[in-house]
């Protein structure tokens, strides 16, 4: 019993840093699960450990320059460093945006986290517009909601309808609102009015305007310590205003089976093994499967599953596995196609993404083009272990689309038609590629043409 | 007694904000007053405030107020880097075969930086417009200078002074300068913003029937408006020909030579181009042009031209004789650096 203790206790306790490795390991905050042996161990024993963890979300502040963001970032983590949810992080400390790369883009970002009674939160911050897209391209935190920081004394600006547009386009469908400076404004009915632009603005940009929490106080007074009315406890007011209006995403293992093939064996007497990473989801021995993308839509059943040389009952999520498989014979089997819960997902062959593009001094190797490149440009596609020629065109309702350049350091949505169907859906991430050159990458938007 | 000292507080707070007389600002009009002018909240209570609740009173104190809290804003902001924002391509007259615009045949065009902050503030209508603007206040100001053919730099200082004009409606009244407008934008955006630089090219019409100017452009990364955007190019373009009023009677010449421009000036905005002739890949015609149809895409853009030319002159005489040359150029990307000498050297 004493034992079980400790190892919860442990359990729990590496619970952030686990995070965090996996965030550098992945490139992606999200993964709460790591793969490792030891942990698997731990997880398998005490599951119910992980589930009572915090859940974990990103969030971003976006607002005008002059109107408080980052004072209202300091203020939450020294409000919630009081109740030990977070370590206070000075302005000084935040007011950098350094340079970082993710998947070898430069984006400028700053970063910090905290933790609320119910969930774990990692805070980010960009400078511009072009930051947020690549952020969300790249997913190196990709942002689940986020924090629309306006002023009381200006009220919302021209620009705060470019603020709501980047929202929508990085996939934010859920905001709070923060009004700071309200110790500015001595009369309750300008605030009534800035409460109701804001209402009108969010709901003509497709939010929901009417029940969208809006938070008036002084991100500075809490900040100082002074007008807990208006500082302190409009902060606390705020983060729960996180908690109960912004969505958590699906974590990882309450999303159906996806597990993409790397490599597939024929063990005489068994039958066909698929090698491969599950990307999300649980299966267990016995489920009924699809194997699709690359031409190919078959149903099967799991009759195994294999790690380490052991037998398995399920897998999950971060899990390297073997699969056997039934009835399959590996011919029929490619490098490329994805094993998934039957019916949660297709197979497409075309497709609108946001791609970025890379420039020529990005990423540690020789990659980027130099020059640009227009409408019918055929590069390689990288979806998951899949590798396929692609089109690339622009979408429909583009003027001069035939003459239209893309160049290096661009965010554009493009069309990808692709020379033989994978695996996808809205939200899925892929690189390009030119011979061995790393081009550009690019998230899913749309689905326009199924297998 | 917390609570009353709060109380005393904000009424002294609000004794040293209204300076006025304190009559309330209307709710209702307050909220109308910013959907007309993009005023912010305190500005807007402060002029009907100090109008007793007339709009058009209100308006008007705006604008006389704008002229101050402006400055005063802009005193603020200056000094903070600006490192966003647009070029913006004003082309009023794109040469010989162009009936419309000032000066038959003549070529009347400008180009400018304005600088923001953000790309937030870069991406809005407001800051886009006058971008607009204000570039085609430089082309429409700016004079033939008789010399050589070439694009001319306008000092920002100059262009600062002279009345703004409007792009979407060319023929009102101006209301005030560009350094006004550019004030009046800082004041609403709440961003430093400044003119950075621009550069015109005016020439009136050759005198010889053989000889043409032309001008083209293309702006890369642009969001609404497809004049303005991240990167801009301009550049001119002479063309000679025995039969050039003849050929540029004829619309499908027309057409044609508008792609070879648009193909030239994509060539230039997405190539590291930095002169016209001379060494290396750098120097345009020494570029395959890659930007201009499969065709020509493995063959320099000195040689296409020449192929080109002689296949629309219909002679075999060589390119000095008659053709297309590119004349002069300038291409900008907004908040790079800018060297010494910008313009290309022949």
């Amino acid at each position: 019993m004493l034992s079980l203790v400790t190892c919860k206790a442990a359990s729990r306790g590496l619970a952030p840093s686990r995070r965090f490795l996996l965030g550098a390991l992945h490139g992606s905050l999200r993964q709460p699960f790591p793969s490792t042996p030891a942990s698997l161990i731990a997880r398998r024993g005490y599951a119910e450990q992980f589930s009572r963890s915090k859940p974990h979300m990103n969030i971003g502040t976006i607002g005008h320059v002059d109107h408080g963001k980052t004072t209202l970032t300091a203020a939450i983590t020294k409000v919630l460093s009081e109740s030990g949810g977070a370590r206070f992080t000075d302005y000084s400390q935040i007011d950098k945006a350094p340079e970082e790369k993710a998947r070898g883009i430069t984006i400028n970002s700053s970063h910090v986290e905290y933790e609320s009674a119910n969930r774990h939160y990692g805070h980010i911050d960009c400078p511009g517009h072009a930051d947020y897209i690549k952020n969300m391209i790249t997913g190196a935190a990709q942002m689940d909601g986020a924090i629309i920081v306006v002023s009381a004394t200006d009220g919302q600006m021209p620009q705060t309808r470019e603020h709501l547009l980047l929202a929508r386009q990085v996939g934010v469908s859920k905001l709070v609102v923060f009004i700071n400076k309200v110790d500015q404004v001595n009369d309750p009915e300008m605030l009534e009015l800035v409460d109701m632009e804001m209402r009108d603005l969010l709901s003509q940009y497709k939010f929901d305007g009417e029940n969208t929490p809006i938070i008036m106080g002084s991100a500075l007074a809490a900040l100082e310590g002074r007008d807990p009315e208006t500082g302190a406890k409009k902060i606390q007011e705020l983060i729960q205003a996180c908690d109960d209006w912004l969505e958590l995403p699906p974590r990882d293992f309450d999303q159906p089976f996806l597990l993409s093939i790397e490599d597939s064996f024929s063990i005489s007497g068994r039958g066909t093994v698929v090698t491969g990473r599950v990307e999300r989801g649980t299966a267990n021995k016995g489920a009924e499967v699809e194997i699709i993308g690359l031409g190919s839509k078959m149903k099967t059943t799991l009759i195994g599953i294999e790690m380490f040389r052991r037998e398995l009952d399920k897998a999950q999520a971060g899990d390297n596995m073997g699969a056997l498989l039934r009835g399959i014979k590996r011919e029929q089997i490619r490098r490329g196609q994805i094993i998934a819960a039957p019916g949660t997902i297709k197979s497409v062959k075309k497709m609108q993404a946001q791609v970025y593009v890379l420039t020529k001094d990005e990423g540690k190797i020789v990659r980027g083009r130099s020059s640009p490149f227009m409408a019918n440009y055929r590069p390689q596609l990288f979806i998951r272990t899949a590798d396929v020629n692609v089109g690339l065109t622009w979408p429909e309702g583009v003027a001069d689309a035939h003459e239209r350049m893309i160049m290096p350091g661009d965010n554009v949505e493009l069309v990808c038609t692709l020379t033989h169907d994978v695996a996808a859906e809205v939200g899925t991430r892929f690189t390009l590629r030119e011979g061995h050159k790393t081009i550009g990458t690019g998230i899913v938007t749309k689905i326009l043409e199924e297998a | 007694m917390s609570n009353f000292l709060r109380l005393q507080s904000s009424r002294l707070a609000s004794r040293c904000y209204s300076t006025q007389q304190p009559v309330k600002a209307s709710i209702k009009l307050v909220a109308e007053l910013r959907k007309l002018t993009e005023v912010s909240l305190s500005k807007a209570r402060e002029a009907l405030s100090a109008t007793n609740n007339d709009l058009d009173a209100a308006l008007k104190w705006l604008e006389r107020d704008l002229v101050t809290t402006g400055a005063k804003k802009a005193a603020k902001v200056q000094g903070r880097s600006t490192t966003q924002g647009l070029i913006s391509v004003s082309m009023l007259s794109s040469g010989v075969g162009v009936k419309t615009g000032s000066g038959y045949g003549g070529v009347r065009a400008a180009m400018i930086e304005l600088n923001c902050e953000t790309d937030f503030v870069g991406r809005n209508e407001l800051f886009g417009r006058l971008a607009a603007d204000i570039a085609h206040t430089a082309a429409f100001i700016s004079d033939a200078t008789g010399s050589s053919a070439a694009l001319q730099p306008c000092s920002p200082e100059l262009l600062q002074d002279a009345p703004l004009l409007s792009r979407a409606d060319p023929g009102a009244a101006p209301t005030g300068t560009v350094a006004a407008a550019i004030r009046d934008a800082i004041a609403k955006l709440g961003e430093n913003i400044t003119l950075r630089r621009a550069a015109s090219v005016v020439e009136n019409s050759p005198q010889q029937a053989d000889l043409g100017l032309r001008l083209s452009s293309y702006v890369h990364g642009t969001i609404e408006d497809p004049s303005q955007g991240r990167i801009g190019s301009l550049a001119l373009l002479a063309l000679k020909f025995k039969k050039l009023p003849e050929l540029i009677a004829s619309e499908a010449f027309r057409e044609d030579l508008g792609r070879l421009e648009r193909g030239l000036a994509r060539q230039i905005t997405g190539f590291e181009t930095y002169s016209i002739k001379g060494e290396g890949e750098e120097a345009l015609y020494n570029q395959p042009f890659m930007m201009f149809g499969h065709e020509f895409s493995d063959i320099s853009v000195r040689d296409a031209l020449t192929i080109w030319s002689r296949k629309k002159g219909q002679t075999s005489q060589v390119l000095t004789e008659e053709g297309v040359a590119v004349l002069d150029f300038a291409k900008w990307t907004v908040g790079e650096q800018i060297a010494e000498d910008t313009s290309p050297a022949a």
